[in-house]
Order: structure tokens, then sequence, then C-alpha cells
């Protein structure tokens, strides 16, 4: 494996900076990657069929090129930054791509993403938005049908102990990524949020039994680090799409840590557990539309109990504030923004509410805000 | 300009049956305010969701919020309740129709009473809020958003819509089955709200009448192939009110009856839109500029009618089969029918996504010279795609003039008419071109 790195933070690091490098690597070496988008794609039937499960990511700082001549400026922008990186051929040594249908955005760039980048295997994933007992039926089948479309696509048959063994490995990553957030519990964290961000990125542009490895590595190190506390506050990020430092770094370059987060890309995305003991594909209809709390998924209830999850977090992990990180144009994500904002403050906790166009965050004015915020917290503190 | 825009708009024949419309709307926001004095059950709906008739079999009465915020819009009324969203702690980004939706029910709960001046005597208070994932996201968290205000029992169910290159053979069994059991839930809901049981043959009654005031509907709508065009999108964009807000009532079976009627009156006679119609227009993918429905006619003085609409647009032909006994499972098969055509066709036709699909139908079926799309600032599922519709429509008709109209469905804000009309001019002078070198 190229990696120019020592010890596995660093590692980490040098996976995050050079996305895609090792997959690359694979696909060079024979391997086929498949391209995913989501949380919501349930990347062990990849791993069963011995396919490279690679999340297609943003570019955060990375000016569209090619994207504003085939999306609408009101689209998502993470996923017209995707769409443009795909463009650019960011993403050639993809082998497919696999869309799931969790919302408006995701389910239109499907056909524009086939339409223009022809890549040799594509499915989407209707993912049901209720969880009705039939809504993991049906998901169930269409898992099914996601899992055939692979098998043509590969030319063989996934068992039921591929299946079994694939989401072993998915769970045994999971486990450690919750144990990497344990040590996130003490004062002062033993690993700070930019560091955990990179950490998770890396972590989607490598196979799953690599990850794990690097996982037990960064376990290791992380456990043998003795801080001592500097007061910093300690914040929950709340969100989707965070793929970039940019936003985690300036907060804490502004003197917080981020200990927790609920993001797509974070703890949303590893929470919960694949049980496989009614069956494989009927454990994975389960965990991804059960066991995800993405606002695109509806979720019967009302606050506080829709979100005391969020509740949960905040006194696991001492929060004494948080951020409400929101990416332009997402509907379900703004429709359940104030209500969200609403719970945690009656929890006593200030919340900072903070929206870009993801690819070009306002650093400058945000910088200003987030000083002003913890200012706020150190005066609740002191009252 | 190649063209002079001659500024008059009187040669517009709108029909008889788009006039009624005004007072229908009117008399639908009464009756459902009647019926909620009269302790009826009310429900906040969302169109197309595919339970009309089963709402209808239960005695609920229904009210579309969505279209609610669009008169709004056209009465220009929308601003009030979209800042009240706003203070809310809503963004400026969201649906546009969701923000005066909500707007409306938060000043309601703050007011304890109506919002005075409310458009129509406004929406009343619902017993029960009804949502569906089918066509956009919105329309299944809005209700839950309105928690904030009003304790109102919720329920939601999910309408397919699969993938543009699914098999649907493979997919239309499971896919039929979460159709139908999701509408068996919501039956049990509504059972349990009304503290009534479900009458299966009145049902199966009322999706009889639907398909058959539907097959008028695109009975009449098909007239508009004729040259001239007999009826135009400004007609269209009031006249699918009773299909989508009243479907189940006994009058809108006579009504686009007597839409048919008209129309095939005024193609038997050679009458259209215009006396000189010289172009004829589609209105693509985008749902209308409701705060502005007058820069429509501005086409007209081009000679330009536009003859058909990707938008709201009529159901696909559905035959109630024979053997089928059981209503729900007759919704079922039918919802998945028509949400899986297109896709279909544009399968067969070589994989065309089934967006653009339903634009080169109607390009071809209507003799169309050129295209408008809007794109709204606050409507994603309306917009997104539609970049993709004009590529392929250039791979189709690579000359076919496509213009791209920019404001929103309800923020008159978004709208600059100065801009638009100047996109018009040149976007007509392609149309002329194309349609010249067309011969």
């Amino acid at each position: 494996m190229t990696n120019v790195a020592e010890g596995a933070l660093d590692r980490a690091r040098w996976l995050y900076e050079n996305r895609g490098l090792r997959a690359k690597e694979l696909a060079a070496q024979g391997k086929q990657v498949v391209g995913y988008l989501c949380c919501y794609t349930p990347a062990e039937f990849m791993t069963a069929l011995d396919l490279v499960p690679y999340r297609i990511q943003g570019g955060v700082g990375k000016p569209l090129k090619q994207a504003d001549q085939h999306l609408e400026t009101i689209m998502c922008p993470y996923v017209r930054s995707c769409f443009d990186l795909a463009m650019g051929g960011e993403y050639d040594f993809l082998s497919g791509v696999v869309i799931p249908h969790t919302c408006d955005a995701m389910h239109r760039i499907y056909d524009i993403w086939k339409y223009h980048m022809k890549p040799p295997y594509s499915h989407c994933i209707t993912v049901p938005h209720m969880t009705h007992r039939a809504s993991f039926e049906y998901f169930q089948k269409e898992l099914e049908d996601f899992q055939h479309s692979l098998e043509r696509f590969v030319g063989r048959s996934a068992s039921e102990e591929d299946l079994v063994r694939a989401i072993g490995l998915h769970n045994r990553c999971r486990a450690l990524l919750r144990e990497l957030y344990e040590l996130r519990k003490q004062e002062p964290p033993l690993i700070s949020g930019t560091e955990i961000t990179r950490v998770l990125v890396a972590g989607m542009t490598i196979p799953v039994q690599e990850f794990n490895d690097l996982l037990e590595d960064i376990i290791a190190e992380v456990r043998g680090r003795k801080p001592s506390s500097d007061g910093r506050h300690r914040l929950l990020v709340v969100g989707s799409e965070v793929d970039d430092v940019a936003m985690i770094r300036l907060v804490e370059d502004c003197g917080a840590s981020v200990v927790m987060d609920d993001l797509c890309t974070g703890s949303r995305s590893f929470w919960e557990d694949v049980d496989h003991a009614k069956g494989a594909v009927s454990g994975l209809a389960a965990r991804y539309l059960g066991g995800i709390t993405c606002p695109c998924t509806y979720r019967e209830g009302k606050v506080p109990e829709r979100f005391s999850y969020l509740g949960d977090y905040v006194r696991d992990w001492s929060i004494q504030g948080a951020l409400l990180y929101a990416i332009r144009y997402c509907d379900t994500y703004q429709l359940d923004a104030p209500e969200i904002k609403g719970y945690l403050e009656s929890l006593g906790l200030p919340v900072l509410y903070l929206e870009d166009d993801y690819i070009m965050p306002p650093l400058g004015q945000w910088k200003t805000r987030i000083e002003a915020f913890l200012e706020t917290i150190e005066a609740g503190k002191e009252e | 300009m190649a063209q002079e825009a001659k500024e008059k708009t009187s040669s517009r024949k709108s029909t008889e049956s788009a006039g009624k419309i005004r007072t229908v709307v009117k008399r639908m926001y009464q009756q459902a305010q009647q019926a909620k004095e009269e302790k009826r059950k009310v429900a906040y709906c969302m169109v197309m969701c595919n339970y009309e008739e089963i709402l209808e079999a239960m005695d609920i009465v229904q009210v579309y919020t969505e279209n609610y915020a669009g008169l709004c819009a056209v009465k220009r009324q929308a601003e009030p309740y979209m800042e009240k969203a706003r203070a809310e702690g809503y963004s400026d980004l969201l649906c546009g129709y969701a923000q005066v939706g909500i707007g409306f029910d938060a000043l309601r709960h703050e007011l304890g009473e109506m919002p005075p001046d409310a458009p129509d005597g406004g929406m009343p208070e619902p017993d029960m809020l009804l949502g569906c994932s089918m066509g956009c996201d919105p329309r299944w968290k809005w209700f839950q958003a309105l928690g904030r205000y009003k304790d109102t029992p919720i329920y939601n169910i999910d309408v397919l819509m699969p993938p543009s290159d699914a098999d649907m053979e493979a997919i239309k069994e499971h896919s039929v089955r979460y159709m139908a059991e999701e509408l068996r839930g919501l039956i049990a809901f509504l059972e349990e709200q009304t503290g009534t049981k479900m009458d299966y043959d009145r049902l199966m009654a009322i999706v009889r009448q639907v398909e058959e005031t539907r097959w008028w509907w695109r009975e009449a709508y098909e007239l508009r192939r004729a040259i001239p065009c007999p009826m135009s999108t400004q007609d269209h964009f009031v006249l699918f009110v009773p299909h989508h807000m009243m479907l189940t009532d006994s009058f809108t079976l006579d009504f686009y009856k007597g839409l048919y009627q008209e129309l095939k009156e005024r193609v038997d006679n050679g009458i259209g839109v215009i006396d000189d119609e010289k172009y004829r227009l589609l209105w693509g993918v985008g749902l209308p500029p409701w705060h502005t429905m007058s820069i429509l006619d501005y086409f007209l003085n081009f000679g330009a009618v536009f003859a058909a609409e990707t938008a709201y647009m009529v159901p696909e032909s559905f035959e109630i089969p024979p053997d089928v006994t059981d209503p729900v499972q007759l919704i079922a098969e039918r919802a998945f029918e028509r949400n899986s055509a297109l896709q279909w066709r544009g399968q067969q036709a070589g994989g065309v996504p089934p967006l653009a699909q339903a634009h080169l139908e109607r390009i071809e079926d209507f003799s169309i010279d050129g295209v408008v799309m809007h794109i709204t600032r606050s409507c994603r599922a309306s917009t997104m795609g539609q970049i993709l519709v004009r590529n392929v429509i250039r791979e189709h008709y690579p000359k076919m003039p496509v213009m791209f109209m920019e404001s929103d469905i309800v923020d008159l804000g978004t709208y600059s008419e100065a801009e638009t009309k100047n996109r018009i001019d040149t976007f007509m002078e392609m149309v002329g071109a194309y349609k010249g070198s067309a011969g």
C-alpha cells in the first residue's frame, strides 16, 4: 500500500489528503471499485462480492468547473460538487456507481450521472421514506434486487455466508469507530474533531478490512495520549455531509473541541450494527432503513422523543454547545432544523446555525460568529 | 429584434371552462370551512398521493395545502406567510409552498384564529395531516414540521417512483404489494380517526368514477394536438384544479366532459387560442410562476401558443382490469403502472431518462417548435434535471430552442419582468428562425 506516513493517524491523514489514491492503486491491480453516494447504500453487498466500495465525496474549496453546465444551481451543492469531480475525471477509476433514492437530489442525479458518465455499472436503490412494517419488507426486496444486479455485473453470486462475512467486517468497523468515539468522551478528548474527520473520510476510500486494521492502530495510538485539559468547550455538530475538515478545524482553531456529531459522514453512518440473525438481507434492510437518523427517513413521533438520541449524545459526551450545519437547498434537513434547534436549546445548550453552499464555506464570516458563540457559552458557564 | 412584440392580449381565447374555475375554488374552500363547522373530518393533503378515493369513501374533506400556497401566490398574498415561516427559523430557500403553508399555520397558532384576510377565507383547521412521498421530499416532511403548532395526527405513505432503468417486471410484484400495504395502513388510520369502517364497494365505485373523469380529461387534452391549438397552457394551469383537488366530486366528471365538448367544438370549427397561430410551444418541467401568470400571455404577442405541458400532467391511461375486485389492490396497481410508464417507454426508446421522455413525446405529438422551462428557486423537484432534459432534446432536435425562465413558484422577489421579457424576445427570435429553417 502506497503510504509514506508512519503513525496510524498520519496514515489516515495521508489517505484523507490523497483521496482515491489507494482505490486507484487497487483498481490498477485489477480490483473493481464501485462508487456510491449516501450512507444508505449497504456497502456490505459490494464487500461480499469482493468489490471495493468507495464512498464518493465532493471537493470543499474546489470551485465547480463543469457541473454548472449540467446541473441547476439550486441543486444540492454537495451533489453538484461530487458530479463536478466525476466530470473532471476524478472518479474514472470507478467500475460503477450506486446511488440510493433517499432524497430529491439523489433521485435526480442518478439519471444525470448515467447519462453523462456512462459508467460500466450503475444501480439506483429505492429507499422507502417511511418505516412501516411493509416498508422494511419492500426494502428487503429492493436490496435483493441490488444484490442480483451486482451479481450480474461481476458474474458470480454472493452466498449467505459471503454476506454474513461482509457484515461481520463492517460491524467490526462500526464497533471500532464507536470505540474511537468513546475516547472523545473524556475531558479533554483524546482525539480532536479534525482528526476524526480525517479518519472517517480515509475510511470511505479503502477496503473495510484495511480500514479496520488502521482503526485498531489509531485507537492504540490515541489511547497512548496523555493530554491535559485546557478548558475548551465541548461541542456537538449536527448536519449532513461533512467530508472536509475546514469547518471542524475552524471551530477547533477558535478554541473549542468538537467531541460528537450527528452527521451522515459521521456517527449516523456507523452507530447501528447489522443483526443478521434473521438473515443477512433482512438484517441489512432493518439496519439501513431503521438505523440511520437522516431526516430523509420519516420517523413518527414528536419532539422531544424524535430527537432524544441527540439528548443522549449531549449527556454522554458532556456537550456544552451545538452547531447546526446545513448545506443550502437541503429541504429535508431544513424542515427539521428549527425543531432540532429548539430541542437542543430546551436542554440548555447554546446553538449556532451555520449554512453554506458546501463548496466554498465562508470561513471568515464563520470565524467571527463562532468566536461570539463560544463567548456565549463561556458567559453561560459563568452565570 | 426580428419580430416586434405587439402588446395585445385581447385575442387570447380562454375557454369557458377555465372561466369557471375561480368560482369553483372559492366554493371549495367555503365548503371545507363549512364542513369543519359541521364537525366533519378535515384533512390536509398533498396532490397525487393516490389516496383521494379512499378519503372520499371515508367522507373526509380534503384540503390541499400546496395549492393553497399557489392560490396565495396568485393573489400576491404569500409574502406575509413566507415572512412568518422565516421568522420561525425556516430557510428562505425551503420549498416555497412549505414556507407559505408553515407560515400560515404558525400565524394561525400565534393569533389563535384564522389569519385576517386569508385568501378565500383560509384553510380550515385540519383533523389529520396526510402526506406522501410522491413528487418531492417536502410533501412528507412539511406536516411533521407543523407539530410545532398543532397536535394533529399525521399519517404519511410512500408512493414509489421506480428508477429509470429498473426491470419493471422484476420489481412490479413487491412494488405493488408495498403500495397496497401503505394504503391499507392509511385506511386503518382513517378508520381509527373517524370511528367508521371503510365501505369497499363504495370505494370501488369511486375509483371507477375517477378513471372515467380522467378519461375525459385525457381526451380533452389530446384535442390540443390540433392546429390551431384550442386551449392554452394558461388555461391548463387552472383546469387541472378540479382533477387535483376535487378528483372524486361528480362535478369534476361533468366538468371534464364539458371541457371536452368545448374543445371539440373549437377544433371542429378551427378556433384556436389566437387568430394567427405561428408557433407552438411546450411548457416543460417546472411549476409555473403563480405570482405572475400574466407573463405567459406575453408569448401570444409573437403568435406563440403553449400547446402542451409536462407540469400537472394528465395521468397516464389505465384500463381497470376486469379480474381485480379489491379496490385497494387496484389503486396500488394503477399507481405502479402510471409511475413506471415513462420509465418503461424511455427504456424502449433506448434509455431515454423518463423526464426527458415526457418532453420528447409532447414535442412529437403536439408539433412543438420550442420549449420553455421554469427554474424555480425554491422547488428542487421540478427544477433539477431541466438541463438534462434540454440536452436530450438537443440530441433528438438539435436546433429546437429551449428557454429557461427563472423565478419561483411563490416568491415574487425572485422575479424580474424586464429580464424575463428580454429572454422571451430572444427566445422567440430563435423559435422564428428554427421554424423558418424547418420549412
